[in-house]
């Protein structure tokens, strides 16, 4: 497999950014919510896939996903799990953050970019809190129930991530044209 | 709001005090921490959890380091973990079997599972905390990258892009404290011009995010910046990926760190297999 010097460098600086947004606590909303705090831990992640495509943003989700796992193993919904259940939770979902939000992003770009990004942004978001939530329920660690108490935190963290999708890339391109070249 | 936002993180900072540890070979040390790991999430006895924490104050002893420099860089998530363990403490309460119940008014229950399995819950969080500073405290990153690449290069032969990723983590562990400065100087920058940073309350998250924009986005901005200038110096020196590369400092191993990797063997074996009687 050959990865562009581009590539390589861009997926490594979102991983210092998510790195930096976790332990700053930037990237923590505390949200009256039952679960954890709102995160837009995943917004690297898609900044990444949208600008330089899913390899990016899978090799991001990667580390995105290792650093959930560590986080989040001694949660003691864990502790008397088979090894693989906390994987499947934790990690998994984060490989499929970058993928779909990069998809997202070329199959609509040549529209309006603004949606594309927006959309690019929401549909990753839900993508994590979908796979997270649905694993966790499905495998009964957590109550069905959870879900209404997550919507809210849910549609936070896509609202937050759309608009600083936006504004991230937006701002970028008008950057890398030199010219007002963004159609936003 | 702080302007010194480095101050507590230990990720990612190197200390050089020469000691035994910082002398091991890398590759050593990545085992031991994978052994050391596993240990911890394979047993659910408090005793040997706590004898596990011991054996990593120990280490950190060792390598001549604080153990409160060590343990500060938890305090940012703090507050998370406070909260996140409050609500399990009422989650894990209904769990049978329960053992025997210590609180019980109306819908708060405490039992000794419950305390259990958040005190578990607690110490392994601290424990990987504690681990994964250790590692990357003793060890410098470019180290740090070398010897993960070299234990990861048979996956090359499965068509695993072995040395990009190694390349990007240490791309990325040697920015993390670079962008935090920069993170500094763009909440002075906005605070100097009168935004209003540290006024939003906890409970309107919608007005945290107002604030917070201006200083992610900018921060983004500048690190897709400094990507450009990093590709450009790579490029300028002739950096090709894929291109078939030798190294210029070469790992050495020696019988301390055979040594090492028996004793976590070893540890990892007894945390596995004791069961200590009566209480656990």
């Amino acid at each position: 497999m050959n990865i562009s010097t581009r590539k390589i460098v861009v997926a490594g600086m979102m991983i210092a950014v998510s790195a930096i947004l976790a332990l700053t606590g930037l990237g923590y909303f505390p949200v009256p919510n039952v679960t954890d705090d709102a995160t837009i831990m995943h917004v690297p992640v898609i900044i990444g896939a949208v600008l330089e495509g899913p390899v990016v943003g899978l090799l991001v989700g990667l580390v995105f996903g290792i650093n959930a796992y560590i986080r989040y193993l001694g949660l003691p919904f864990f502790v008397d799990q088979p090894a693989w259940v906390p994987v499947l939770v934790l990690f998994v979902p984060r490989l499929c953050i970058g993928l779909v939000a990069a998809w997202v992003y070329q199959a609509l770009r040549k529209g309006n970019q603004g949606v594309a990004l927006g959309l690019a942004g929401i549909l990753g978001t839900l993508t994590n809190t979908v796979l997270v939530l649905g694993f966790a329920i499905g495998l009964g660690l957590l109550p069905a129930a959870i879900i209404g108490a997550a919507l809210p935190q849910a549609i936070f963290e896509m609202v937050v991530a759309a608009v600083i999708t936006i504004a991230v890339v937006a701002a970028w391109k008008q950057i890398e044209t030199g010219r007002g070249g963004s159609s936003i | 709001m702080e302007f010194e936002l480095l101050r507590n993180i230990t990720i990612g900072q190197y200390i050089p005090t020469n000691s035994v540890v910082h002398r091991l070979d890398p590759r050593a040390k990545i085992l031991s921490a994978i052994l050391l790991g596993m240990a911890i999430s394979v047993t659910s006895s408090l005793i040997t959890q706590i004898l596990l924490i011991l054996l990593l104050f120990s280490i950190a002893k060792a390598a001549r380091l604080q153990v409160r420099y060590v343990l500060r860089g938890l305090l940012p998530s703090l507050r998370v973990l406070i909260f996140l363990f409050i609500i399990q403490l009422l989650f894990q309460g209904w769990r049978e079997p329960s053992g025997p119940i210590f609180v019980e008014w109306y819908w708060l229950r405490i039992t000794e599972y419950s305390l259990r399995v958040v005190t578990l819950g607690i110490l392994r969080v601290i424990e990987f905390f504690v681990l994964l500073s250790l590692l990357t405290l003793t060890t410098p990153a470019t180290q740090l990258t070398h010897g993960l690449e070299i234990l990861l290069s048979p996956l090359r032969r499965i068509g695993v892009p072995v040395h990009e990723v190694a390349l990007m983590n240490m791309i990325a562990l040697r920015f993390i404290p670079t962008l935090a400065e920069e993170l500094e100087q763009i909440m002075k920058a906005q605070a100097s011009r009168g935004g209003r940073v540290g006024q939003a309350r906890w409970w309107r998250p919608d007005q945290m995010a107002r604030e917070r924009i201006p200083l992610i986005v900018p921060l983004f901005l500048t690190a897709l910046r400094r990507s450009e200038e990093l590709i450009l110096a790579m490029e300028a020196r002739n950096y090709v990926s894929g291109a078939k590369r030798t190294r210029f400092v070469r790992l050495g191993w020696t019988t301390l760190d055979t040594l090492t990797i028996l004793l976590m063997i070893c540890i990892y074996l007894l945390a596995w297999q004791i069961q200590w009687p009566a209480f656990n």
